[in-house]
């Protein structure tokens, strides 16, 4: 149709004047007038925040008769200097979804189930707050309200609102936050090196030499827009090596690049280490130097403890007499694949360019069965380098001025005061999560699935998630299915009708963040640390609550009328505009005091100390953010909040933390390790050390081996519906717009006789699914891999094939089963640890 | 004279989309629809070698405002609906246009239908009434009935097509183009016009886009071009782009 069209206006062209005046007039009919004038229409650029990944980018969106049409970087950021990643422009197309969630809804069908119609009705507020209020009542009338339930998902600061005090003060102990399934195994290495549990900061402008470790910086993983203008001058000036099985961009982009078989980095961590000491490449101002100056550090000799002179470290002699000294490139190249002059390279380059170097821990080199000492083992390179919190190196985050949560205790009734084990099963002898030196400090996230399913310690009879979707979001995803479906009574607080809303009872929509609620966050990039809130830059589009805030209050009102006021009297007395003093008016109200009480210091009590001039709230919310000083160098040099206080290669504060874990379940470090799945014993349970990769599924049926990787538009799952995300799907090295592709080498596809866009069954030890691959030479051979963020079979009508049916491709979380790196209580997933076996269909 | 171009910095540029979206939000174009990508600012992606020397190229691409542009030739209305100004943008005026596709033919950067024979972009797409790039915003279907809302509710609410559309005035354009015509980025000459950049060099996180006066020998654009070896992209088809890369997006030599 369309064609002939085309070529009668041609053939018409052609024949002369008659067509060519034909041809406008034709059109004119059709066409809004077109002003003579040029230029943009009348807005404003609000201020906000981007939570599109963990960067927490501070942003500013252009509003044009009350809708949002454009997004920046914000303008004072000195992270991002006014200019966002692709993400922050796709948060358009989530706040504009026209499949979000526009009133509450009440689950009809008593069934549930994957792919059950829920049959959801709308209701009003009234009558989704009053049902959910009677059911907390008579938890609490029945002796149970411990078996209530809150699962945090995407958060703001404010988050202490509905996570802690709601879940304190009505008597549960289960606040269970998603921080396990992407992160902790990330932080476990640098707290029991140098007392950080935390994510690092880059000082990419003055970096000589970055080693980048199981993670695209340009793509995801904490400071992205700062990566991506900062990473070519890093090449310019010096090197960048990239350590990853597959070559994503700044594999492209580096000098080196390292493809490691998965599992495989305490190898490569150990035979740097081994290399840097016996060619003397060590940094001597951090850590010091023999006695006598001469190198004793010779391959497969123990050196004696008392010839070295240590300065901000410890344990550095032990560490080599107990793991490094054999550790040679040539061993470390059998395990890693890789060529031992490339290691031996690698490792004289950044003796060389020490201390101006840093070794950038991503989650793929540790979020693995095991990799907490891979992660040690990485992160002491800087150590060893001089590189912490130095020029260039790896840094913390200036103090940002802000309140905590005021204190509960008063509002605890002696309902709240009883004390109950955690649904996630933390601090079990099985994990010891010992985050920040605590047995059982940390989330188990993944894991309070089975403590459903199995009813251990208890029972959970009733949920509320906040924008959370564990039943895509967590390995072993059909595990939640499970879950969700035996759960009783289940809250859902989303944006959109996500896979984990399919097994709600009671749907509540949410405002959407970056431009419908209020919140803040903090965050540091390029050595500047920051406070960057969020605000309603517009009216939300539909019905919507904000979920930290609004949601806990007029739950906290239904509460007090049905005679228990504790809640609602904790957030009338306790959050007080910073100004005025007074309580929250209402809901609406509510949100924004919350926000302004926590940030209060930078315009009041610390006003222009270490960082911005704020005068006043106005000032804040006008200006969106409050940027520190540039952190100091060296900061935490001889006070690092290690037990020892030093940068520790051999961890006092590992081994503390450990031997109280087996002394709370009487037993020795020796049996925990074991039963939480490492091989390491006696002293080196306390050193970073190589441990063999742990895989599911015996290598003889799964040979190969599967990795997960992160879209570079991937906003933590949630993009999948938008268009934009499928549409420019291409810009992750090796994929294909609009579709979800398996990356295989084409050694492999030929081995098994498979061909590009085959269709093939993969299968893994929790089922089989059938994909399509894309044959593709970025990849190591053995390896398999695909990105994360399709296979939604809900979410929407662009995300899934057939919404609430027919998943788009296959998410990664169904093919990897639940594993952990039980010590920092971590999920794994990027690591590389599920085995694979490939059939064509 | 003016001779508008850009340069784009590989070195610089990891391909990480932001141009092609900044773009979209900017433009307001629609969604792959009919054949047509609508999409102003895009990228073509190159394989090459073997593991472990294999390389991904993903090249920014947009429309090269070539001094001799062949859909300009091609256009066969008078006064010509795709013309060059004065500053060497290569214009289209949504009036004049009788959405021949004449342009979108001759282009040697587009292709009339994109679903065929393995184009990777097209600089130009045509608007053909009823193709479907805004169906998100006109579709009738909730996916949850009476719970979640549609395109069309969507639209209502916001009084806007699409729900996030940027409003600005050009004489020769619409912030949304009427059907039947063709479209492709103009370097976003509402903004040059009011003194500012493309949006895509302005979104850019590794400022690897560089626009200006390329006939100014004290520009930045023809600086760079001047101090750097640069390429265009198929020199041979003779029409003189102005949009020039520098630098290389892959670095790497060894394995």
């Amino acid at each position: 149709m369309r064609l002939r069209r085309r070529d009668f206006l041609k053939t018409a062209a052609a024949v002369g004047a008659t067509a060519l005046t034909t041809g406008p007039r034709l059109n004119a009919l059709a066409a809004a007038p077109i002003t003579a004038s040029s230029g943009e229409s009348k807005g404003r650029w609000v201020a906000t925040t981007c939570q599109g990944c963990t960067t927490w980018c501070p942003l500013e969106v252009f509003v044009q008769d009350g809708r949002a049409v454009k997004v920046r970087g914000n303008r004072h950021s000195k992270q991002n200097d006014g200019v966002c990643c692709p993400r922050g422009h796709l948060g358009l197309a989530q706040v504009y979804d026209p499949d979000r969630v526009k009133v509450p809804l009440k689950r009809t069908n008593p069934v549930k189930g994957r792919g059950v119609d829920p049959k959801f009705v709308p209701i009003t507020w009234d009558v989704a707050l009053d049902t959910i209020a009677d059911r907390m009542m008579d938890l609490r009338r029945n002796g149970e309200a411990h078996k209530y339930l809150l699962m945090r998902g995407r958060y703001t600061y404010n988050r202490d609102v509905i996570y802690d005090a709601m879940t304190k003060i009505f008597g549960s102990p289960n606040n269970i936050s998603h921080s396990a399934i992407c992160a902790e195994a990330e932080k476990f290495g640098p707290y029991y090196t140098e007392g950080l549990w935390d994510y690092r900061d880059y000082d990419m402008d003055k970096c000589k030499y970055l080693l980048v470790w199981g993670c695209d910086p340009v793509s995801s993983n904490r400071m992205v827009p700062s990566a991506i203008k900062r990473l070519s001058g890093i090449v310019k000036r010096g090197t960048l090596a990239v350590v990853d099985p597959k070559s994503q961009t700044s594999a492209l982009k580096a000098q080196e690049w390292l493809p490691i078989k998965p599992g495989e980095d305490g190898a490569l961590a150990g035979a740097i280490a081994h290399e840097i000491l016996v060619n003397g490449k060590w940094n001597r101002e951090f850590v010091g130097e023999f006695v006598d100056r001469k190198n004793l550090f010779v391959p497969g000799k123990v050196v004696d403890e008392a010839a070295f002179a240590e300065v901000h470290t410890s344990g550095l002699v032990k560490w080599w007499n107990l793991e490094l000294k054999d550790r040679t490139a040539k061993w470390a190249s059998k395990r890693t694949g890789l060529d031992a002059g490339q290691i031996k390279r690698v490792a004289k380059g950044l003796g060389e360019a020490a201390p101006n170097v840093a070794v950038w821990l991503g989650p793929g080199a540790c979020m693995q069965v095991r990799g907490g000492y891979a992660s040690m083992a990485i992160h002491a390179l800087n150590g060893l380098l001089g590189a912490v919190d130095n020029e260039g190196g790896t840094l913390d985050k200036a103090h940002i001025p802000v309140l905590k949560m005021p204190k509960l205790d008063a509002y605890l009734d002696d309902v709240a005061k009883v004390k109950h084990k955690k649904i996630d099963q933390r601090g079990t002898k099985e994990f010891p999560a010992l985050a920040k030196g605590k047995p059982g400090g940390g989330v188990v996230t993944n894991n309070a699935a089975r403590g459903m399913l199995d009813a251990d310690p208890y029972d959970i009879k009733m949920a509320i998630g906040y924008m959370n979707n564990f039943t895509f979001s967590c390995t072993g995803a059909q595990r939640w299915e499970e879950a969700m479906t035996k759960l009783p009574f289940y809250v859902h607080l989303t944006t959109n009708a996500s896979e984990m809303t399919m097994f709600a009872d009671i749907v509540l929509p949410c405002a959407m963040t970056t431009f419908e609620k209020w919140g803040w966050v903090k965050g540091k990039q390029n050595r500047y640390a920051y406070a960057s809130l969020l605000q309603p830059v517009i009216d939300p589009v539909f019905d919507v609550r904000t979920e930290e805030t609004e949601i806990p209050w007029l739950i906290a009102e239904k509460l007090a009328e049905r005679g228990f006021t504790n809640l609602l009297d904790f957030y009338r007395n306790e959050y007080k505009d910073s100004d005025t003093g007074a309580s929250a008016k209402d809901a609406k109200d509510f949100a924004r005091v919350v926000t302004k009480y926590y940030l209060s210091p930078i315009w009041t009590t610390e006003k222009g100390k270490g960082g911005d001039l704020v005068g006043d709230w106005d000032e804040m919310v006008a200006r969106g953010m409050w940027n520190s000083d540039p952190y100091p160098y060296k900061k935490r040099w001889g006070k690092f909040k290690t037990e020892t206080s030093k940068f520790e290669f051999y961890s006092a504060t590992l081994k503390k933390a450990l031997t109280a874990h087996a002394g709370k379940h009487k037993t020795t470090v020796d049996d925990v390790l074991e039963t939480c799945k490492y091989t390491a014993r006696g002293q080196l349970a306390f050193i970073p050390h190589y441990e063999e990769p742990f895989r599911s599924g015996d290598p003889k049926e799964f040979p190969l081996v599967f990795v997960d990787h992160k879209s570079r538009l991937n906003r933590e799952g949630r993009s999948a519906n938008t268009t934009w995300f499928q549409e420019f799907k291409k810009v992750d090295p090796g994929d294909v717009s609009w579709d979800d592709v398996l990356k295989i080498n084409p050694l492999d596809a030929k081995k098994y006789g498979i061909g590009d866009g085959d269709m093939v069954r993969v299968t893994s030890t929790t089922g089989s699914f059938e994909l399509k691959v894309r044959l593709w030479e970025g990849v190591r051979p053995g390896v398999v891999t695909k990105c994360y963020g399709q296979g939604h079979w809900a979410y929407g009508a662009v995300a899934a094939t057939e919404f609430g049916k027919i998943p788009r491709g296959i998410n990664n979380n169904e093919i990897m089963p639940a594993e952990y790196d039980r010590l920092s209580g971590s999920t794994a997933r990027n690591g590389g640890f599920t085995g694979i076996k490939l059939e064509k269909i | 004279m003016t001779q508008y171009g850009m340069i784009i910095d590989l070195d610089k540029c990891v391909g990480c989309g932001a141009c092609a979206l900044g773009c979209k939000t900017e433009n307001n174009t629609g969604d792959r629809a009919g054949g047509q990508t609508f999409n102003w600012a895009d990228f073509m992606v190159t394989e090459e070698g073997r593991f472990p020397r294999a390389t991904t190229t993903t090249l920014p691409v947009l429309c090269n405002h070539c001094s001799n542009a062949k859909c300009v030739e091609a256009c066969p209305v008078e006064p010509k609906a795709m013309f060059k100004t004065a500053d060497g943008i290569t214009m289209h005026n949504d009036e004049r246009c009788i959405g021949c596709q004449s342009c979108q033919e001759a282009c040697p950067y587009s292709v009339l239908d994109i679903s065929e024979g393995g184009a990777q972009y097209s600089v130009i797409s045509f608007n053909e009434d009823g193709i479907g790039n805004f169906s998100r915003f006109e579709s009738k279907t909730a996916v949850i009935a009476g719970g979640t809302s549609t395109g069309e509710e969507l639209t209502r609410l916001t009084d806007a097509k699409p729900a996030h559309r940027t409003e600005y005035r050009h004489p020769d354009y619409d912030n949304v183009r009427r059907p039947d015509v063709t479209e492709k980025c103009i370097f976003c000459a509402h903004r040059v016009a009011e003194g500012k950049l493309p949006r895509c060099v302005v979104v850019c996180p590794a400022e690897a886009r560089v626009f200006g006066d390329l006939s100014d020998a004290n520009s930045e654009a023809a600086r760079l071009l001047k101090a750097n070896k640069s390429f265009r992209l198929n020199e041979k088809a003779g029409t003189q782009p102005n949009v020039h890369y520098i630098g290389s997006f892959v670095t790497r030599k060894n394995g």
